[in-house]
């Protein structure tokens, strides 16, 4: 796959961003087993970009991402954000779970003041600043309800509000929409959309569904697993203000199409690079 | 929308049939069920209505009642000395009068109080710590999984020697015969916080302390009142054996006298005292749960 200039261009004007470097993590399992879970990883995600991470369970994309976040260590290489290496986590790195990760004592809007609260931030700022996040993710109505008492959707327009409010440099998104049926998945994406749109922040996406990740991203990897290395990295055609249209465009399906190939038939896709 | 139809026809062809209507239910005939009818009342976690749920709890107290008053009544000899509900009351209607009662609940519970309250705090303090850092639990969890093994009530006569026979052997009693099952229980509590919810705090910029005090605990609180309601039954057992082998008063110390003088009524009177109280502080603890942590309510 070419290079599409999009993408190449903002990587040529500006080096920053999130740069993985031959990224190792092995595990140790019982007593003398090793497991390699990531093998040599290099990632570059452009400031302002959206990325996407796609591989069939098991490929340590995961890991990868609780790398970045700070939450794992790796065994080798290194992460670094504008040539600062990550050594932990921090409120710079935004990071968006599955499931199970809003507070269910809290309400929505203290969800998502929890971050300015960590960070110190006074009273007045603080609201003024979870306003402007509940209105930007459409949440102003619910502010008052508990995780509970929202549905699975609404509950990760919450974690995303949260993951923004400090102002993260980087927004890391584990699966993020994985857990929920598929209409409320597309209301979701184009919710990130838009949110990518407003915010201009930098996204790194994990996920399992190719279609998202060709739908959302302007560039994809494409991870191998066992041990989890990168097949392939992908730049899409696709502009900024895509809509839901391009799901219908020929090159669309066809990308998708040699994505899923590559996921699901590894051995055939490797003859075929070779 | 035409391959559609087409689809949907291709299905109905091969389908069989629907039965005309009118077919079944004819004269002479059931019409056919399929599936097991099931009773509400006799279904593995069959809902049952909140009315219903009250006439059988109260069912239950009243056949409880009739089984002690059958007792009373029918299979009481002079060797095997039941009194009846009405006698149980009027004894402890005279142990209130005399004084003796009021001050004997003072007296246990402020055992109960002063050796619950030490055993939920240290207990509380070792659990969070063991559920909250591999290090201590690796350091603790041998130490508890040995100790709690040795039955406090085999401590007594040392806690007697060592500690005479005041109030302290009483309240250590309580205390040792806690505190490992609250620490072993706040231990699962506090692990059992989704891990999501502690990495989404650090990743929010919460320190380890501001995680410990703004996550931990908030999701583990219902669970300790929980565990702290399941181990005071316990800390009641632990009473009455002090009080049994050394006291001058206490509820279990009354029972003894009571014994002496052949007060079987004294006796009973008192045992319904421990089941009230264990019932009343089983209610409050529960309403403190969903009081603090409405949340959690199931």
């Amino acid at each position: 796959m070419d290079a599409q200039p999009d993408l190449a261009v903002v990587e040529a004007m500006n080096t920053t961003g999130l740069v993985v470097r031959n990224l190792v993590k092995t595990y140790r399992i019982g007593r003398r087993g090793t497991v390699t879970a990531l093998d040599g990883i290099d990632l570059d995600v452009p400031n302002g970009s959206l990325v996407s991470i796609v591989g069939v369970s098991g490929c340590g994309k995961s890991t990868l991402l609780a790398i970045a976040g700070g939450l794992e260590t790796a065994t080798s290489g290194t992460v670094e954000i504008d040539g600062a290496r990550i050594v932990g986590p921090g409120p710079d790195r935004g990071m968006v779970f599955q499931s199970y990760s809003l507070y269910p004592w809290k309400t929505v809007r203290e969800n998502v003041a929890f971050g300015l609260e960590c960070a110190g931030w006074p009273r007045a700022e603080r609201d003024d600043r979870v306003a402007e996040l509940l209105g930007v993710t459409g949440l102003s109505s619910f502010a008052s309800l508990l995780p509970r008492e929202l549905s699975g959707g609404m509950r990760q327009r919450v974690a995303i509000a949260r993951a923004l409010a400090p102002g993260p440099d980087v927004l890391l998104l584990d699966e993020p929409f994985g857990a929920l049926d598929a209409q409320t998945k597309r209301a979701m994406q184009e919710f990130l959309l838009s949110v990518w749109h407003r915010t201009a922040t930098t996204i790194l996406l994990v996920t399992h569904d190719v279609e998202e990740a060709v739908y959302l991203s302007q560039r994809v990897y494409v991870l191998a697993a066992r041990p989890g290395r990168v097949r392939s990295a992908i730049d899409l055609p696709f502009g900024r203000d895509r809509g839901p249209l391009v799901r219908r465009d020929p090159r669309f399906l066809d990308l998708r199409d040699e994505i899923e190939d590559l996921l699901t038939t590894p051995a055939l896709a490797e003859e075929v690079a070779s | 929308m035409a391959p559609v139809r087409t689809v949907a026809a291709g299905r109905a062809a091969m389908a069989p049939p629907l039965p005309e209507v009118g077919e079944v239910g004819e004269v002479g005939r059931r019409a056919p069920v399929r599936g097991q009818r099931q009773s509400a009342l006799l279904r593995l976690r069959g809902e049952i209505s909140p009315a219903l749920r009250l006439a059988l709890a109260g069912a239950g107290v009243i056949s409880l009642l009739g089984l002690w008053q059958l007792m009373a009544t029918v299979w009481a000899s002079e060797g095997f000395a039941v009194p009846t509900i009405g006698a149980t009351v009027a004894a402890l209607q005279e142990l209130w009068r005399s004084g003796d009662l009021s001050a004997d609940l003072s007296a246990s519970s402020q055992r109960i109080a002063i050796g619950y309250a030490a055993s939920f705090a240290i207990g509380a303090a070792i659990g969070v710590a063991v559920g909250s850092f591999r290090s201590v639990e690796a350091f603790v969890e041998p130490q508890l999984g040995f100790l709690r093994y040795i039955p406090a009530t085999a401590l007594t006569p040392l806690l007697l020697i060592w500690l005479g026979i005041d109030e302290a052997p009483k309240v250590a009693l309580i205390l040792l015969g806690t505190v490992f099952y609250n620490a072993l229980m706040v231990g699962d509590v506090v692990r059992s916080v989704p891990g999501p919810l502690i990495n989404a705090a650090y990743t929010l910029g919460a320190g380890r302390w501001t995680v410990l005090r703004r996550v931990v605990l908030p999701h583990s609180w219902p669970g300790m009142l929980d565990v702290a309601r399941i181990n005071l039954a316990a800390a009641w057992l632990m009473l009455v054996v002090a009080e049994l082998l050394a006291a001058n008063d206490g509820l279990a110390f009354r029972i003894i006298r009571a014994q002496r003088f052949r007060r079987i009524d004294r006796m009973f009177a008192l045992l319904l005292v421990f089941g009230l109280i264990g019932a009343a502080s089983d209610l409050f603890l529960r309403w403190m749960r969903n009081r603090t942590s409405p949340w959690s309510r199931p």
